[in-house]
């Protein structure tokens, strides 16, 4: 601004920006033929402007990437215990076409179902008297689920624990369900970065 | 490969209270082209006979709420429903026992593998074809 007047800046034209480039960035290269001078590149980033198209090489490039560290992550579930042959079991349920999507909904239900049983252990242990025949029938649940979906880690704990409530030895079953809880934690985790995965190559298709 | 000459489809019952065994199981029998019941306890598997529906197979859970899978098949087999295959499923190692004096044909372990009920689900269709 000026005073009170608002004066806009003069504009420069693209043959005064290209000059005033040259000016500053200048560099001579003997590499090059004699005639032909290269510019210093500026130390911004260039990019693409916005909206402008990948090009379809390096997003498949990209998917393949994704693939592989898909295929990483599942081998190393398996390697740690995390998962089991039920799980492959799963997978040639979608792999033949008829069931996009199955793995991830089934896990998504398994994990819905271990959130609301475990929590619902932990209400019953915090009881003045603990109702362990009901104690039995939630390990129970989350045991069938664990074992349909392969998740093979909680489905240890769950086998676990049993002798804690078969004892009716309360101090038990709450360090059983603390241990059960960080598997469960554990493989959660494991199960969202292989659903990410798989969104982000299905974002690249 | 399962394979059903004849063309009608094997009626399922699937007797699980559990939500996640049921998807997985429910996802197998249709990979065999099954028509599907489900039951969510003994007592719905028993009222689905008492109804008159027929099925070819029945895969029971044996620990569910109202009525336990053995209790059910017992129930089952006393209406004259004797042509059905009843399958016990349970991860419980004592299972077995408990299914077969009930009167279920075959006890299979947790969780079930799709080889294991193709199988079954062959079987099924081979002796529907046999008694056309």
């Amino acid at each position: 601004m000026v005073g009170n007047r608002i004066v806009s800046a003069p504009t420069l034209s693209p043959r005064s920006l290209r000059h005033r480039r040259r000016c500053r960035s200048f560099e001579f290269r003997p590499s090059l033929p004699p005639t032909t001078y290269s510019l210093r590149p500026t130390p911004r980033r260039l990019r693409p402007p916005a909206g402008s198209p990948v090009s379809p090489e390096l997003i498949a490039m990209a998917a393949v990437e994704l693939k592989n560290q898909l295929n990483a992550h599942i081998a190393s579930m398996f390697a740690a215990g995390f998962l089991d042959k039920q799980f492959q079991e799963l997978q040639m349920l979608q792999d033949d076409g008829s069931s996009p999507g199955f793995v991830s909904e089934v896990v998504g239900l398994f994990i819905d179902d271990a959130e609301k049983i475990t929590g619902l252990i932990a209400g019953l242990l915090d009881q003045p008297v603990v109702d362990f025949d009901k104690v039995d029938a939630l390990v129970h649940q989350l045991k069938g689920s664990s074992a349909s979906v392969g998740a093979q880690r909680v489905k240890l704990s769950c086998e676990q624990f049993h002798s804690y409530y078969e004892a009716k030895n309360r101090d038990g079953c709450v360090m059983a369900l603390a241990l059960l809880r960080n598997e469960f934690y554990d493989s959660r985790s494991k199960f969202q970065t292989m659903f990410q995965l798989e969104q982000q190559i299905e974002a690249c298709s | 490969m399962v394979s059903n000459a004849h063309g009608s489809p094997v009626k399922a019952l699937l007797v699980e209270d559990i939500a996640v065994c049921t998807f997985v199981l429910s996802a197998m029998l249709r990979r065999f082209n099954c028509e599907i019941g489900v039951a969510n306890n003994g007592k719905e598997a028993v009222d689905f006979f008492l109804d008159g529906k027929k099925f070819d197979i029945v895969l029971c859970d044996k620990d569910m709420p109202i009525m336990s899978g053995p209790e059910a098949v017992e129930k089952i087999r006393a209406l004259g429903e004797t042509d059905v295959m009843i399958v016990g499923v349970s991860a419980d190692d004592n299972a077995m026992e408990a299914f077969m004096n009930a009167g279920a044909d075959v006890f299979v372990h947790k969780p079930m593998k799709l080889e294991t009920l193709g199988t079954m689900i062959q079987e099924v269709i081979n002796k529907k074809n046999a008694m056309i």
